[in-house]
This record gives C-alpha cells, sequence and structure tokens, in this order.
C-alpha cells in the first residue's frame, strides 16, 4: 500500500482559486454533518423540502450526500453518475472522525478501527404527469 | 485547568496554544498548531494524513489494543483533593509511564521483524535467480572431465576381461 499520487491542485487547470475554497465564508458541509443528514428523519426533511426561490432549482432537487441543489431532475440524475457524486459515495463509507477518535488515537484508551457504512444514491421518485 | 486533543493531530493543546474552531452548528474542533487547523479547512481525513497520530494507529502502525492504555482517560467528574490519594497517584502514573512505553517499543519491534524476514528472503531469491554472474561459467568441469575419463577407464578394463 503506497501513498497517494494525486497530490496538489495548483497545477491542474480545471480547478482554479481553491485557497478560495477553504475560506470559512464559502464553507460546505462536512463529511461528519452529511452523516448527520443521513440519519431517516433529517434525509426525509431535506429531500422534501417547501418551495424557496433564493435556493437553486427552489429547493426541490437536493442531493443528500454532496449536500447540493439542482435546477431539475435532468440534471440531478445526471449528477449520480459522475465521478464527484461516487467518490463522495465512497468517502462516506467510512464512520465519521470525531474528537472522541482524536483522543483513542492521542492514548486515551485503546483505538478502535472505524467500521464501515453502506451507503447508497437517494432513490429518485418517478412521476410522470 | 485541562489539556485538550488536537482534533486533527493528537497532539496536547495546552492553555493558551493553537486554537478553536466553533463551527455555524456549534460544534467545537481544537487545533494545535495552524498546520493542523489548514489541513482541517481543506478537509482532509486525519485517518488517511499519514503524520497523524489517528493514521498511525488505524494502520497498525502503533499499539492499539492494551490495558496499559486505559488509564488516561477524560473525567468528567471532579474528585474531592486527598493526599494520600494524589501522592499514590503520581506513583501509579509514573509505574504506567514506563509499562506503556516499553509496551509501545516492543510493538514497533515486533511489527519490524516481518520486514527483516522479508528482506532476508528477497536476498535469497535474488542470489538464486543470479547464481550465474557470480559462478564461473566453467567452474568444477574440470573435475567433472576427471570424473567420466575415470568411469571410462573402469569400463575399458572390465570389457578387457
Amino acid at each position: 500500500m503506497g501513498k497517494s499520487k494525486q497530490v496538489g491542485n495548483h497545477k491542474s487547470g480545471k480547478k482554479k482559486h481553491i485557497a478560495k475554497t477553504w475560506k470559512t465564508k464559502r464553507r460546505t458541509k462536512d463529511i461528519d454533518q452529511i452523516h448527520a443528514d443521513m440519519i431517516p428523519g433529517n434525509a426525509a426533511k431535506l429531500l422534501k423540502q417547501d418551495v424557496d426561490y433564493d435556493v437553486t432549482g427552489s429547493a426541490q432537487h437536493y442531493c443528500l450526500h454532496c449536500a447540493r441543489y439542482f435546477v431539475d431532475l435532468k440534471t440531478m440524475k445526471e449528477h449520480f453518475k459522475t465521478k464527484i457524486h461516487k467518490k463522495r459515495l465512497k468517502k462516506l463509507r467510512e464512520e465519521p472522525y470525531t474528537q472522541a477518535e482524536a483522543e483513542r488515537a492521542a492514548g486515551m484508551g485503546s483505538y478502535i478501527p472505524a467500521k464501515t457504512i453502506e451507503v447508497h444514491t437517494q432513490q429518485v421518485e418517478e412521476n410522470m404527469d | 485547568m485541562r489539556i485538550e486533543k488536537c482534533y486533527f493531530c493528537s497532539a496536547p493543546v495546552y492553555p493558551g496554544h493553537g486554537m478553536m474552531f466553533v463551527r455555524n452548528d456549534c460544534k467545537s474542533f481544537r487545533f494545535c498548531r495552524s498546520k493542523c487547523h489548514r489541513n482541517f479547512k481543506k478537509k482532509r481525513n486525519p485517518r488517511k494524513t499519514r503524520w497523524t497520530k489517528a493514521f498511525r494507529k488505524s494502520a497498525g502502525k502503533e499499539l492499539t489494543l492494551d490495558n496499559a492504555l486505559e488509564f488516561e482517560k477524560r473525567r468528567n467528574i471532579p474528585v474531592k483533593y486527598n493526599r494520600e490519594l494524589w501522592s499514590k497517584t503520581m506513583l501509579a502514573m509514573k509505574k504506567v509511564e514506563v509499562i506503556k512505553t516499553k509496551r509501545q517499543a516492543r510493538f514497533i519491534i515486533n511489527r519490524l521483524k516481518k520486514g527483516k524476514e522479508l528482506e532476508k528472503a528477497a536476498d535469497i531469491s535474488e542470489v538464486k535467480k543470479n547464481i550465474h554472474l557470480i559462478k564461473a561459467p566453467h567452474a568444477g568441469q574440470a573435475k567433472q572431465l576427471e570424473d567420466k575419463m575415470v568411469q571410462k577407464l573402469a569400463e575399458d578394463v572390465q570389457m578387457d576381461e
């Protein structure tokens, strides 16, 4: 098992101004927050939101795992096929890291290895009208 | 006073050091230095970042399961001061520390033994593969020839009889 070869984004033409994305101002949801969203009760709320004209697509098409709004169902379905989404699912399969784990790693108690969780893309209801 | 542990690298954070980030859902994260904070902002996973304690433990580089590790804990109930208890605790802490370091060192030595074995096996197979480089092409052939001659002579003698 070697170190990941993919290091740095500065030179890749795709992502410009990546330092801006790390600013607290533009902070996106953390992995552990998404894990909290994935709890059935919270998930149902996020997937069926009220119409909000300030949000992309009036908040009707939300990808739970990537925490993103889409304009319509078609773009969301396209998104499910992308690498970004699949990579995010893979990331979510691991139990979220916590302060308790940091403390266990520091020698406060025995270290318990992270568990894996099954994560699948959300179901999209097909209503033909 | 409490010495916190860094969220990212698990290093101790003494009062007045490092920084605390409070997320918009009120969850707080403590960092020992800007390096850890920067890595957190980049959403790196401490389990996958090689220099953190979490990586070393989850990758099996360090001792993870041991009773000596069970003494240090976050205790939220304050204990009333008692001189005897205090002095005994100090003694116990020193003893536990000695045992812990010894076990951790032993774990690492045992872990590295595997590599030495593999290295030896690799060396042997390399020598076996490339033996022609060290052995002269005609080494031992003179003796073989002599043996053949002797055998032939013996056969000849038998034939004559």
